[in-house]
């Protein structure tokens, strides 16, 4: 996903319309057979939904021959899918996306995570030196430094809607960006920041292990749609059919994963199995016993049928605009295509 | 030979011909680089060009590289908006302390390496050991040595210079004349007026080599080190411009960090021409 | 003063350099050593100025170095050892820095030796721009600034060509003949030695031990190439040297 292969990949498409052709995914002429998908993902049980659709067939199912290719951090995701290196890719809606869009080279089509209350989501930590000091609660986070990935980033959003929810100036809180989880994590455990975001599975941990104090939950004071899934806009109006196959696929894998894992009243043995299913793609170089309750941690609510709450998009979109980060030229038809699936 | 003298005599009118006289070919000179003004300049302008064209005509598209004019209105918007001068100023600020106390460690380290036994036999093995470790691979440790304010900045920084300052100071020193240093020692010249006024000048042609490098290693570096909790610096524009994929915005940053390489390398340039004329 | 060799041998580790050597340098003479290559005729030099440690016997200062010498044994060497960053007169000043000396004084020092050594329009010069003749100049220039008690010159013309090294060897008999400096002189050249020496000492291929002594009583000043005597000289000193030099030539270099 690189720059370079970008280039390369645009490049021949542009000298040459027959290639361009063959370049893209499947040919709608020969729909009956096995269309090839590439489907960026994490290793996350976020992502969960598209192993397990993977697994138990459904992708098969709708004539979809899905390979996965595996990524470090989810903007890349969402370059490749600019540069048709992925089909798919599931991802944030980040400021980087959405100047994406502007360019037309890709959509969201589909809502994949959503913050909601009651069920788990994004954590608010604070050092244990700020929590000594104070620092115990969300109302006390105005004047105190919060560790983020990027400006822009969605850390960097969820900040700014608590600061609206509460009815305080974001410019209260320091932001930090320190562009990768690791030097979050590292700022927040040796005191140098007092707050960070994080999602469940790692903030959890450093919970358990008394790194740092849990002062929050996100979805307490936010709901929101967190990420999405994006393909090309060359795939949307080339090869809608594929496009609306792999999301009903993904769906079912979905649907699995919220039944399984979040409800309090599934099945055990459901649970279990869905556990197994992704352990062989997250956490694999854990043994399972140890693996297993780190995976349970990391699921967190997707949206049923893939439903996209593009009203909650176009929010962020118009607070990256008005941030003065996206391209004020960007719409929310540019960015969402809502001919797929359901939308609110 | 006969067959030749032959050929001759067969073709030519005059059978006892007067002996075959033709100049000698020129087969010497090129191999030598001589200054062509204006040359990289042109080169320069006929990129930008191509460039500039091919954005227009939508042969490369916006996505994989933005126009040259569009990377040019990014900049100008920075400019106007009065960030430049933070940016600039910020990195600025950063890289001549880290660089700066880089060198002077380096030179000093090097100096040593260079002239005590002890000091190589224990410090350069250090000095090879760490020297490739890449420094944005320890920067979750340089946060927690250094804190996420300017030391954790100055210290990527400092770390990039030092290195190749110490390798390229005792490099120098060992390939100084030894019959200077002799020289010096029959006068009755202390170690230290040795060092100082012997050694050190000669080793620094090879120590400016080495800091044109490390001056560009710190320009690299700039952008690793504003990765830590920077809010303005040439880095962290070139950062946010990429996460934010604001394409013009990055090239703007980069065409900035390149012009600060130019800067740089012209600066050492004049410090070669006034340290080291004598080598003309 | 004088500089005098008692029972001096040398070893560099298992190779035997020097053997023996006794050997006296009298004030206001020039002793040339000759000897063939490799018979540790530098190394020798070096024991005598103190830059090596004889593994064997000593060298002694006889009498007190001149009033004002500032660096009694003095260098002058083979390839001049100038500071190429560094003008002529920053040369000969490098040497006098560490002295305290007054700014006048120092100034006096280097015009002088500049003017004894016909370099004083090219003071600011660097050596770059200098001729190997000028450059050696020079170095005698910065030997002389010290005043020396004696000095140490190691083929102190053999960097340079023919022509250069016999406008050079009159600048050094001139310079004698004003001044009776004393130095020890090694050379390879027989006419040199035989030009230049009061004395000419005589070593055998490596272990060098002193073969002969031989004491040239002719004034420096009326030596001439042309005088029989001189020739005679010279034809005795090479046919000591050629025997020597030949099976020299055939040992390997260790
Ligand atoms: N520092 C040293 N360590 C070991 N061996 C040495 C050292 N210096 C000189 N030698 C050896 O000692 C011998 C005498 O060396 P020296 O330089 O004194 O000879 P020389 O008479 O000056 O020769 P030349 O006529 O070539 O100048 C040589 O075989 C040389 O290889
Ligand atoms: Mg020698």
């Amino acid at each position: 996903m690189s720059i370079f292969k970008m280039t390369r990949r645009v490049w021949l498409a542009n000298l040459s319309a027959m290639t361009a052709g063959l370049m893209s995914l499947g040919m709608p002429t020969v729909a009956a057979a096995q269309d090839d998908v590439v489907l960026g993902a994490l290793r996350f049980t976020s992502h969960g939904a598209g192993f397990v659709a993977y697994e138990r067939g459904y992708f098969e199912e709708e004539g979809l021959n899905v390979k996965f290719e595996f990524f470090q951090a989810a903007q890349p995701i969402a370059v490749a899918t600019a540069s048709g290196d992925v089909d798919f890719g599931v991802t944030g809606v980040t400021g980087g996306l959405m100047n994406l869009a502007e360019k037309n080279a890709l959509r969201i089509v589909a809502g994949v995570l959503h913050e909601k209350a009651g069920v788990d989501g994004m954590i608010v930590l604070a050092s244990n030196k700020a929590y000594e000091e104070g620092l115990t609660s969300i109302d006390d986070m105005p004047g105190h430094s919060l560790a983020m990935t990027q400006v822009g980033s969605t850390f960097h959003y969820m900040t700014s809607r608590i600061a609206d929810e509460k009815g305080w100036d974001i410019a209260d809180i320091k932001l930090v960006p320190l562009q990768k989880v690791g030097s979050m994590v590292a700022a927040l455990k040796s005191g140098q920041v007092d707050m960070m975001i994080m999602v469940p599975h790692i903030a959890k941990a450093l919970a358990a292990d008394g790194a740092a104090q849990q002062i929050g939950k996100l979805n307490d004071y936010v709901e929101y749609q967190i990420s999405t899934m994006i393909t090309s806009v060359e795939n949307i109006e080339n090869n809608p059919d594929v496009v609306k196959r792999f999301i009903r696929a993904y769906s079912k894998g979905i649907a699995d994963m919220n039944a399984g894992l979040l409800d309090p009243n599934a099945d055990p043995s459901e649970k279990e199995a869905l556990t197994k299913i992704l352990h062989k793609y997250v956490y694999t170089d854990q043994p399972y016993e140890k693996a297993a309750p780190s995976i349970q941690n990391g699921a967190m609510f997707l949206n049923e049928g893939a439903a996209l709450n593009k009203t909650d998009v176009e929010k962020q979109m118009n607070w990256f605009v008005d941030s003065g980060l996206v391209d004020s030229d960007l719409t929310v038809d540019q960015l969402v295509d809502s001919t797929f699936v359901e939308t609110n | 030979m006969a067959d030749v003298t032959n050929h001759v005599d067969k073709n030519g009118a005059n059978p006892v011909a007067a002996p075959h006289e033709r100049p000698v070919y020129f087969r010497g000179g090129g191999f030598r680089t001589e200054p062509r003004r204006f040359v990289g300049l042109a080169v320069f302008a006929i990129l930008l060009i191509i460039w500039e064209v091919g954005s227009r005509t939508g042969v490369i598209s916006e996505l994989v590289l933005p126009a040259p004019s569009q990377a040019f209105a990014a900049f100008m918007e920075l400019v106007n908006s009065g960030n430049l001068q933070k940016h600039v100023g910020a990195s600025l600020q950063r890289l001549t302390i880290g660089f700066s106390a880089g060198s002077l460690l380096g030179l000093v380290v090097g100096t040593a390496i260079g002239l005590s036994s002890y000091a190589r036999a224990g410090l350069s093995p250090l000095v090879s050991a760490i020297f490739p470790i890449p420094k944005i691979a320890l920067l979750p440790l340089f946060i927690i040595w250094f804190g996420i304010g300017e030391g954790s900045k100055v210290a990527t920084i400092l770390f990039g210079c030092f290195f190749p300052t110490v390798i390229a100071t005792y490099g120098g020193i060992d390939s100084v004349d030894r019959t200077l240093i002799r020289m010096g020692q029959s006068f009755g010249l202390s170690r230290w007026e040795i060092v100082r006024k012997i050694v050190l000048p000669a080793a620094l042609p090879a120590i400016l080599s080495g800091m044109r490098i490390s001056a560009s290693i710190a320009i690299i570096l700039l952008v690793a080190a504003e990765m830590i909790g920077a809010e303005y610096g040439i880095g962290a524009y070139v950062l946010l411009a990429g996460n934010l994929m604001s394409t013009d915005q990055l090239i703007a940053g980069v065409a900035i960090l390149s012009m600060l390489g130019l800067i740089v390398s012209w600066l050492i340039t004049r410090a070669e021409k006034a340290f080291l004329g004598w080598r003309n | 003063m004088d500089l005098r060799v008692d029972g001096l041998s040398h070893w560099y580790s298992d190779l035997e350099v020097l053997r023996d050597i006794n050997l006296t340098i009298p004030q206001g003479q020039i002793v040339c050593v000759i000897g063939p290559s490799g018979c540790g005729k530098s190394t020798l030099l070096r024991l005598l100025g103190g830059l090596e440690q004889p593994t064997q016997g000593q060298v002694t200062q006889v009498g007190e170095p001149p009033v004002g010498s500032l660096n009694p044994l003095t260098y002058v060497f083979q390839d001049f050892a100038l500071l190429p960053w560094r003008s002529v007169e920053d040369n000969v000043s490098l040497v006098l820095e560490r002295h305290n000396l007054s700014k006048a004084e120092k100034e006096d020092r280097i015009s002088d030796v500049l003017t004894r050594t016909r370099l004083s329009d090219f003071r600011k010069a660097v050596p770059k721009q200098l001729s190997g003749g000028m450059k050696q100049r020079v170095a005698i220039a910065r030997a002389l600034s010290v005043n020396p008690a004696v000095l140490l010159m190691d083929e102190p013309l053999s960097a340079l060509d023919s022509q250069t090294r016999e406008l050079l060897m009159d600048d050094l008999i001139d310079l004698w003949t004003r001044e009776q400096f004393t130095s020890c002189y090694i050379t390879h050249n027989l006419a040199e030695a035989v030009r230049l020496g009061h004395k000419v000492v005589v070593l055998s291929r490596r272990p060098g031990v002193v073969r002969e002594v031989v004491d040239i009583d002719i004034p420096l000043a009326n030596r001439r190439m042309s005088d029989p005597r001189i020739a005679e000289i010279q034809q005795d000193l090479w046919d000591m040297m050629r025997e020597e030099a030949q099976t020299a030539d055939l040992e390997l270099a260790p």
